[in-house]
Parts: structure tokens; sequence; C-alpha cells
């Protein structure tokens, strides 16, 4: 994409007011999205990303810069604006570029751009059909789909030159159930770090159908009562918990400045002793699964809580140095717009010894939280909520009937500890997660847990 | 190369392609961003990025495409994609290109003196965030958030029926967020500042509030389950008109996703609500002269008195409907298919002042600020549950804070049950949704979760 005198060029520029520091982006991204509504293609976008993010560090101090002008001239002159901002005296280093060589473990077999369109509109009629067909009261479905192919090249200042390309084809399935007044709509989206041939993975009709089951499910349910009281979360989607009320927490981006509830407890029991969760890039075709980061380094396992004991966080280059660590292949970016800060890839509480019938049985009284909505949390109090997008009583060990409308509020690190039974189901899915860095795609995963009291809200009164 | 040169070169290649329509819509825009953390420019941004979205007729249908580098490579993909968008399409839904309005209205959106507002400025207003925050209470923590930043817009739109317009909007931010602790609770509160008058941004008062907001909710708790009568702050109330507003595009009622569907001329709120969609305010985050398929812009009243008087339409939706169209065509960027959307959307102000608000209250709680919009709140059916923030009121007395609360409810009735309005009209920060506002909403009732 740059070649080699232009790299050492702008990052020499990048450098020359004390910066000790620079790093270049560049990305050069074809994509497509396509729109279905009940069965037509309403919608079509095809498109190219293209452009250069320069930053360059002075101690804790960043600077970034960002053009899609990507000419040796503009360039060089950016880099130079960018140094603007920083004064001392310019370190002078010899930048010799070595190119860093990996073996990539997203293999794809099925480039997007040599799929016809006709071929992935026929993908989309196929869960269209089986989501509309599903029932009567699926009164609506709504289908996307889209691919990504990011090529991109990141160098830096310390010699290092990396190229990769990352390619990722997502479907979604959005089936809408209507009663009389009401309508309640239920979304998959299944997605992979692959080409086309992630169809040749996945099961579209039954994602589909399932779609469709939820959304008439929770059409026809009784609102959640609200209060104080167990919830059992299922597996896969249901890591959105931890995702949202612990992952952002265990980001260097929130450790670094003491702003999460986690700065400073490595070692220390933070969840229950049942809890052990990891965030892993390195999963082959995973959704988050990259193989290096967007900072250039290659990533990892990383183990965040063992057996309950804090033991690890998510740490990119620049909070790394807040943190004297090293990175751990977490600096993520949706864009060259964006600077990268850490961030998470597939992150799942690992699977624990209970099944999930043994949790239903031996419970009283819950809520029980099949599949998630999304959620948000502030990572500086860990305070989260998020929405059960399908939900039912348990009640004497049976699950007794749905409830729709109930939202889980708390605060991560509390809730970790009530974690009081784990089963051995741990699955995945796939989602977008927003924050500093942009939107991402990232795994939530979990197999399902019980927490022994959660605010739940609702609208109907406490039971 | 340049866009008017692009643009020449894209139509002259498309039409040989067999293209019939085309259309480009340009932006660009320059931003600078400055964030401030322990006295020191923590981080500093500034960037130009540009980009064209391509649309164009192919046997009848319309497809997209877009790029970000003007260049040879890019001509061919905008035409070779959008022709093959074009050739999936199964709509039959007429789409037009516009030739232009008759008159376009006089709008002010680009202030050059915020422009000349130099960085060095801007960063000493993030500092002054920092430190006015440290200073207003011993307990503050740590301030998480000080930072500053400008963005102007060029939008440049041009088709193959003779439409050619352009517009330039600037506006500058300043937001603080802080983080207060005492014993083992921490709480967080937060300020934003949105507009293109530097005069207006106060980094003392900015920050003295978002840190006596922090305080306010220390030794905040829970409340028993129960129906409470509700306060709506301005910002909490916006953000629920924010997360809600497409119940009032055409797109969305033409489509069943909207509730208002057939309600046209008939009472959907109480009647203290006017609901006014302007994209002539002056300065406002989402004024411009054109709508994104270059049709005129005008203000009206989405609701009057409580009425439904309009939905918001763009071309298509206009023609289906056999209206005219409302001037709200938005695409959330040149990568954007064409929709809808409210430009400046805002809940006409009353009279009475927040403290009078509180007072009428008598018993119940304020809300001041909600979680979850994104996932706990369906635009379909209206329903909301959201986890909150407030303080309980005892005789129109604020007595104490609340947390681990959540309040559900269902948009419209809430619209309903509006008893009254504050004077306190407050604008979040424009996006591609529009630029919406409202002043505090004191509710009949909602459903709140405690203990």
């Amino acid at each position: 994409m740059l070649n080699e005198s232009l790299i050492t060029d702008v990052l020499s520029a990048a450098l020359s007011t004390g910066g000790d520091f620079a790093e270049i982006f560049a990305e050069d991204t074809r994509g497509t999205n396509l729109r279905m509504l009940n069965g037509r293609v309403e919608e079509g976008v095809s498109g190219r990303d293209y452009g250069v993010g320069i930053r360059i560090f002075q101690g804790f101090r960043s600077v970034y810069a960002y053009t899609n002008d990507a000419s040796k001239e503009n360039l060089v002159k950016v880099a130079k604006e960018a140094a603007a901002a920083l004064s001392g005296t310019p370190q002078l280093q010899d930048i010799v570029l070595q190119r860093l060589r990996f073996e990539a473990f997203n293999p794809v077999s099925k480039k997007p751009a040599e799929v016809l369109h006709t071929d992935k509109v026929a993908i989309m009629k196929r869960a269209h059909f089986a989501a509309s067909d599903y029932d009567s009261q699926i009164t609506q479905v709504a289908i996307t789909y889209m691919d990504t192919d990011q090529n991109v090249l990141i160098a830096n200042s310390e010699g290092l030159l990396v190229e990769d390309r990352r390619i990722r084809t997502r479907l979604g399935i959005n089936a809408v159930a209507t009663k009389g007044n009401e309508k309640q709509s239920a979304f998959r989206g299944p997605g992979g770090h692959r080409g086309f041939e992630l169809f040749d993975h996945i099961h579209v009709e039954e994602i589909a159908r399932d779609a469709a089951r939820s959304a008439v499910t929770m059409v026809n349910a009784d609102y959640a009562p609200s209060g104080k009281y167990p919830v059992i979360i299922d597996n896969e989607f249901g890591g959105v918990i931890f995702h949202e009320a612990c992952g952002h927490g265990l980001e260097a981006t929130s450790v670094a400045k003491g702003a999460s509830v986690f700065s400073g407890k490595l070692g220390q029991q933070v969840a229950s002793p049942l809890v052990t969760a990891v965030d892993d890039g390195t999963i082959p075709n995973a959704w988050g699964s990259q193989n290096i980061d967007d900072e250039g380094t290659k990533t990892r396992r990383n183990v965040l809580i063992e057996n309950g004991i804090l033991t690890g966080y998510m740490v990119d280059k620049l909070n790394g140095r807040r943190m004297e660590m090293e990175s751990t292949g977490s600096g993520r970016r949706q864009s060259y717009k964006f600077a990268p800060t850490s961030r998470m890839t597939n992150t799942f509480i690992c699977a624990g010894e209970s099944t999930k019938e043994e949790i239903i049985n031996n419970t009283e009284y819950a809520l029980f939280a099949k599949r998630m909505g999304g959620g948000s949390v502030n990572p500086a109090t860990g305070e989260f909520n998020f929405a059960v997008a399908e939900g039912y009583i348990v009640r004497n060990g049976k699950i007794e009937k749905p409830v729709r409308g109930g939202t889980l509020i708390g605060q991560g690190a509390q809730i970790l500890q009530k974690i009081d039974m784990v089963a051995s189901n741990l699955a995945t899915g796939q989602g977008m997660c927003g924050s500093l860095s942009g939107t991402i795609p990232a795994d939530v995963g979990q197999p399902t847990i019980r927490v022994s009291e959660i605010t739940v809200g609702g609208r109907k009164g406490a039971n | 190369m340049e866009i008017q040169e692009f643009k020449r070169t894209v139509f002259a290649a498309g039409k040989d392609a067999g293209l019939e329509d085309m259309e480009v819509f340009f932006t660009r825009s320059k931003s600078f961003s400055t964030r401030i953390f322990q006295k020191e420019v923590d981080d500093y941004r500034v960037s130009v990025v540009q980009g064209v979205g391509f649309r164009a007729r192919f046997a009848g249908k319309v497809g997209y495409s877009y790029t970000e580098t003007l260049d040879e490579e890019s001509v061919e993909l905008l035409i070779r994609g959008a022709k093959a968008n074009a050739q999936i399409i199964d709509s039959d839904e007429e789409i037009e290109f516009f030739p232009g309005s008759v008159d376009y209205p006089e709008v002010v959106a680009f202030d050059p003196a915020i422009e000349a507002v130099t960085a060095e400025e801007k960063i000493d207003f993030a500092k002054a965030l920092e430190t006015e925050a440290f200073a207003t209470d011993e307990r503050v923590a740590m301030v998480n958030w000080a930072t500053t930043g400008y963005t102007e817009t060029d939008v440049y739109i041009a088709n193959t029926k003779g439409l050619e317009q352009s517009f330039r909007r600037n506006g500058a931010y300043g937001f603080v967020s802080a983080v207060v602790r005492q014993d083992e609770q921490a709480k967080t509160g937060s300020r934003m500042v949105f507009g293109n008058d530097w005069s207006q941004f106060d980094a003392k008062k900015l920050a003295k509030e978002a840190v006596e907001e922090a305080a306010s909710l220390l030794g905040a708790r829970s409340l028993p389950s129960g129906d409470y009568r509700v306060l709506l702050r301005h910002d909490v109330a916006r953000d629920l008109l924010a997360t809600f507003s497409s119940v009032f595009s055409a797109e969305a009622v033409q489509k069943g996703l909207s509730l208002l569907a057939g309600k046209l001329n008939e009472k959907i709120a109480s009647p203290c609500i006017t609901l006014v969609d302007d994209p002539l305010l002056k300065n406002g985050g989402a004024s411009a002269s054109f709508d994104d398929e270059g049709v005129a812009t005008h203000t009206k009243n989405v609701i009057e008195e409580g009425k439904l008087m309009t939905f918001l339409h763009n071309l298509k939706t206009a023609k289906k409907d056999g209206v005219e169209p409302t001037g709200n065509a938005s695409r959330a960027s040149f990568k954007s298919p064409v929709g809808i959307s409210p430009s400046n959307f805002f809940i006409q102000p009353g009279t009475m002042s927040y403290d009078a608000l509180v007072e009428t209250l008598d018993n119940g709680i304020i809300i001041i600020d909600v979680q979850g919009l994104h996932s706990g709140a369906n635009p379909v059916s209206g329903d909301f549950s959201l986890g909150a923030y407030g303080y309980l009121v005892e005789n129109g007395v604020i007595v104490r804070p609340l947390e681990q609360i959540t309040v559900a409810g269902n948009f419209f009735t809430v619209l309903d049950e509006v008893e009254a309005i504050g004077a306190d009209l407050e604008f979040g920060s424009p996006g591609s949704g529009g630029h919406v506002g409202s002043p505090s909403l004191l509710i009949r009732q909602l459903s709140v979760a405690g203990n």
C-alpha cells in the first residue's frame, strides 16, 4: 500500500519535534451491505474506505492525525502538523523497517468479492423464508448481509512493518411478531472472520427460525416481574453480561488511569471461584479474531480471571506505558479514523461443571434470561444495565412461562461474586462493540450461569 | 482529483456504462479534538476526511456505492458497484432524483468566529474543565474526561437532473466527566456543551455542574418498587425523544414499524406538547437549507398541542403518501442510503422553572440519567425499561439520591401523560439522527423497579 521509503520519511517527520514513537496505519477496505425487507432486496451499497492514520507518542501523550490523501507530500505534511502539537528535542532514530511475518490462522476459501451478488441474495432469501414461514404471527422479516475485506499496513518507528487482510462476513436476521397492537422483534446475527464459506458452517434456516420463535414467544408473553431475585443467564449471547459489566473494566483504557473498579486488583479475588474468563483473539475464524491487532502486535489468549482471581488486563501500547506492562495484542480500532486502544476480541467465561438442567432444577424461583439484548456500562463505577430479549420465569425447578421487557441492572464486580452455578455448555455469539476506538466486531460467550440475585426492572410490579 | 472533476469523470463514465440518472453526495470534514489528563495534553487529534456517496439508476432500479479516495480506480469501483447493486433490487418503489427546489431558505450554520478560536484556546478550555472540576469538591477522585473539539463540514450534492447545492456548517463541543468518591462509593457526573458560539463555553459552570451532580448522588440507594409520579429532567426527556424519533418517520409508518400509522390529525399527546422540526434554527446543529436529496427545508410542527400534524418525509415516502416532501431526507453519512431523520427537533418549552416543576411534582421521583437506551427501548412498540439515577422528592423537596432502579413505560403513554412542561429547553449533541432538544417533563406515572 505504501512503500518503505515513504513510510520512513513520514515516521521521521512525525518524530521531528521530540516524539519518541511514531506509527502509520494505512487501510484499503472494500465492503458490501445488502438489505432485504419481507423477501425483497431494498438496498445494496458497496464501497471503499481508504485512508491513513499517523500516531505519535511522547511519554504518555498521544497525537493522532488521519487523512484520505496518501500522497507522500500530504502524509509528510500531516505528520509534521501532528508533530507540531508536541515540543522537544528530536531524538534521531535510524528507522530500519523489518517485515513481521506470521502464520495466518483465519483462512478464507471464498473471497466475498468473487461471489456473485445473486448468491448473497440467495442466502438472504433462505433466511427470510425460514423466518417468515415459521408462524402466522411473524409479520415482518428484515435480513441484512455484509462483508468487508480490510487490508491494513502497520509500521512504526521501532522498525515494525506488517500487513494483514481481514475478511469478515455476517448475516443479520430480524423477525417481528405481531399480536393485535403489540410487536416484538428478535435478532440473530451469525458471522465470522471468514468469507462466504461462513454459510457452509452455519445452518441459516435454523438460526432464522430461532429468531422467529423468539419473537413469537415474546409477543405472547406477559411482562417480567420487577424486583431483586436470582437470574439464570443462558449460554452464548448471555456472555454480553460479562462483556459489558466486566470486560470493559478490564481494558487498559479504563484501568491505566485508575478509572476502573478493577484497577490495582491483580492477584485479588474479584469473582466467585467458579469463574474463569478469557479474551482470546486467536480462535480460528472467530468473529473477533485477528492475526495481529491494529498496532501490529500478534493477538493472544489472555486469561483475565482464573478461578475468581484477577490475573490480567487487556493492554494496548499507550496504556501499557502508563501501566508498565507489555501490549497483550489488544490494540484495536474500527478504521484509520480512530486511534487504537485496548479492546476485547472474543471474550467469554469458561465452561464449568454443572449442566443447564441441574441449574434450572435446583432453582426455586428465578428469571431465566435465555437471550440477552444489548447493554451498557459506566466503567468508572462498573454499573451496568442490559435488556433481556427473551426471558422466562423459573419456578420450583421448572421453566414456568415466558416474560418480556425485563432489564438487568447492577454493578459488575458484585455480580461476579454472586455467580453460584456455572454450566459446561460454553458457546459464543457475535456482536458489534462500540467504544473509544469505534465499533468493532467482538464475540461474547459463556456457559449457562446462575447469579444469586440481580435487580430486574420490568413493567409489572413486584412478585 | 477535486470533487468537481471527479463528478464529471464519474458521470461521463457512468453514461458510457449505461447508467441513467446519477447523483454524487460529497462531504468533507475537518476536525480537531483534544483531551486533558492531569493537566497535560493527553490526546490530540486532527483530521481532514472526505467521501463520495454515489447512486445511479440502471434498468429502472437504483444502486449505491461510495469511496473515500477520488482516483481513477474509484471511478470504476463506484460505477461497477452501483450497477451491481441496482441489478439485485426487487423493490419496485420508484426513487426520484430531484432536479432542485425553486427557492432555498437562508440558513446560518457556519460561524467564522469559532473557526478562528485557536488550538491553544481550546486546550486551555479543556484544561480549565479539569482544574475547575477538582476545585469544586475535594472528593473529586478523578476527572476522566476533559475534552474539547471542533468540526467543520462541507456538503455538496449534484446530479444529472441539474441539482447542484452546497452547504457548510461548523461547531465546537466541550465535555467534562468527573468521578467523586466517598467511603466505598464512586459516582460520576458529566456535562456537555455544543454550539458555535464560543462565548457560551463556560468551563467553570460546566465543571461545577458535573461535579455537583456526581456528589449529589453519593449515598444513593434504591427505593421500593411501585408506580411513581416522575419528573424527567430535560436531558432525559431529550434522550427518550431522540430514541423514539423514528416513530415520526413516514418510512417507519409505511413499513408498519410505527404505531402512529393512521393517526394523522388525531390527538396522540397531552395538549401541552408541541413538537417542532426546525431546520432553519440559527446555528442549530442540524440546520441546513436543503436535505440530503437536495429538497429545500422548512420548519413545521410535527405535534401541535397534542395533535399529530405530519410525518417526516423524503421524496420516496412523500410520493407514496401523495404529499409534499418535508425536507427530511437524510443520509447518516456518504456511505448510507437515503433515509429520513429530523433536523433540529424539539418539544416547545413551557413557562415553569425546573424548581417549580419539582414543587409541582410534590411526591415522586426525578430522573436525571438513564442507561441502556440502545438496548432497553423498543421503537416499534414504544416500550422502554431503563436503568436510572435520580432523586426522591417528598412534599416538593428533594430528600435523597436514587440508584439501582429501573424506570419502565411506553413512549406513547408518556407523551399522553405529560402534565407540565419546563422552560428549560436544552439540546444534546447533534448526530445523524438530528439535533434533539427537550425541556423537563412532568409525567403522571411510570413504573419503577427497585427493591
